[in-house]
């Protein structure tokens, strides 16, 4: 017996939506400007559904970043009615607006059309050294973590590096070395884990004149965040953390490692030996 | 001075103008002594009593003219110039990012700060010496 699934209303065509796209080319236009097309929106449908109808139906030049299409590579964030949102998650019913206006993210600069140019906060993010740094010995098996010490850090491991909380901030828009909010809050992420050993290397950036301390704490960094991430208690807690160090020091105390691995002490042996190859060459 | 240091202090001279700013509302408002708060009105035949608040010129200099009053009217101006002007460059250095412009920013408003600072201290000084 087959058992059909019928969803009821599904690919019907609803209703008649005008999408008002910014459109900028940076070859032909002097000044970014506005086009209009009429989409017909059938349930389901997400905003970026909306866009690549307009590309295959209307206008193949209009651009725009995506790729998953399930708000996990944090490629199609832009300004949906206003507010940052993940076009591939933002459903087209339920803005509930016939006129549906698309705008690139601010405060950065722009590519094409609603591309903008994310090296800024790719550049922000590596600066506070998104990752473990330890000093000790290369480890023999993973450093060991109680769940609640996974608890202190744990929201901000949900970033996506989407950018929507860059261009949400008013001081992003005002100080060009500004940190901005994700970095911040990755620096945070790091920080605040027991494993990290690298506080000490972080700091000359984040307790500096355009670091954390610039927050004015506006929190629209965590109103857009598409993946309930909260940067804006991040600088908080890491206004904290240099408070605490300018006064009476920082201390980190590594997590211990686990039980040797016999398989992870191989492959340390690997490497080195790759690594001694290639200084080789 | 690392920018954490800097902002608490920013942090304690907000709180502190709180406190030097009301002693100083409380000295001008409710300390300032007025024994004879009646105010003749020419030609009428009842005197007005004044009411919260009014002051004699004379007495509010006698307040200056206190050496605890005038070290607490310095200590207010001192946080207040420094949490002005801090305040300031923060403001600025958002506005004009880059080393140059740092530097710049920096040193103008100590310099402006400093001259402040004195200006004030000469006005609490001639007060305090009558
Ligand atoms: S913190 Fe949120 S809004 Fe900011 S980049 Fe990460 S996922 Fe995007
Ligand atoms: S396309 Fe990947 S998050 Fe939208």
């Amino acid at each position: 017996m087959t058992v059909q699934v019928i969803l009821k209303g599904f690919g019907e065509v609803v209703k008649e939506v005008t999408f008002r796209v910014r459109r900028y080319d940076p070859e032909k236009d002097n000044t970014p400007k506005y086009s209009e097309y009429k989409v017909p929106v059938k349930k389901g449908m997400t905003v970026l559904d909306g866009i690549l109808y307009i590309k295959e139906h209307i206008d193949p030049s209009l651009s725009a970043r995506y790729s998953c299409r399930m708000g996990i590579c944090g490629s199609c964030a832009m300004i949906i009615n206003g507010k940052e949102r993940l076009a591939c998650q933002t459903q087209i019913l339920e803005l509930n607006k016939d006129l549906i206006k698309v705008d690139p993210l601010g405060n950065y600069n722009l590519i094409k059309d609603l591309v903008p140019d994310l090296s800024k906060l790719f550049n922000n993010h590596k600066s506070v050294k998104p990752y473990i740094i330890r000093n000790d010995n290369p480890p023999t098996a993973e450093y060991l973590q109680k769940p609640e010490e996974r608890e202190k850090y744990a929201m901000f491991t949900e970033c996506i590096l989407c950018g929507a909380c860059l261009s949400a901030c008013p001081t992003m828009a005002a100080d060009d070395l500004y940190l901005g909010p994700q970095a911040l809050a990755q620096a945070y992420r790091y920080i605040a884990d027991s494993r990290d050993m690298g506080f000490e290397e972080r700091l000359n950036v984040l307790d500096s004149k355009h670091g954390v301390w610039r927050c004015h704490f506006a929190g629209a960094c965590s109103e857009v965040c598409p993946k309930g991430v909260d940067p804006a208690l991040a600088i908080q807690l890491l206004r904290g953390v240099l408070m605490k160090n300018s006064f009476f020091g920082y201390k980190q105390v590594p997590a211990p490692v686990g039980k040797e691995r016999p398989t992870v002490v191989e492959g340390l042996k690997v490497l080195e030996e790759k690594i001694k190859e290639s200084e080789k060459k | 001075m690392r920018e954490s240091k800097i902002m608490f202090l920013q942090y304690l001279t907000g709180l502190l103008i709180l406190v030097f700013g009301g002693l100083h509302f409380l000295a001008l408002s409710f300390l300032t002594p007025s024994p004879d708060k009646q105010l003749y009105v020419y030609q009428s035949a009842t005197n007005h009593t004044l009411v919260g608040g009014a002051l004699y010129y004379n007495y509010v200099l006698d307040i200056y003219k206190n050496l605890a009053w005038a070290a607490v009217f310095e200590l207010f101006l001192t946080v207040v110039t420094f949490h002005a002007f801090n305040g300031f460059r923060i403001i600025l250095s958002e506005q004009f990012s880059g080393p140059t412009a740092s530097k710049v920013i920096s040193y103008s408003m100590l310099i402006i700060g400093l001259i402040v600072f004195i200006w004030g201290t000469r006005t609490i000084l001639l007060a305090f010496l009558g």
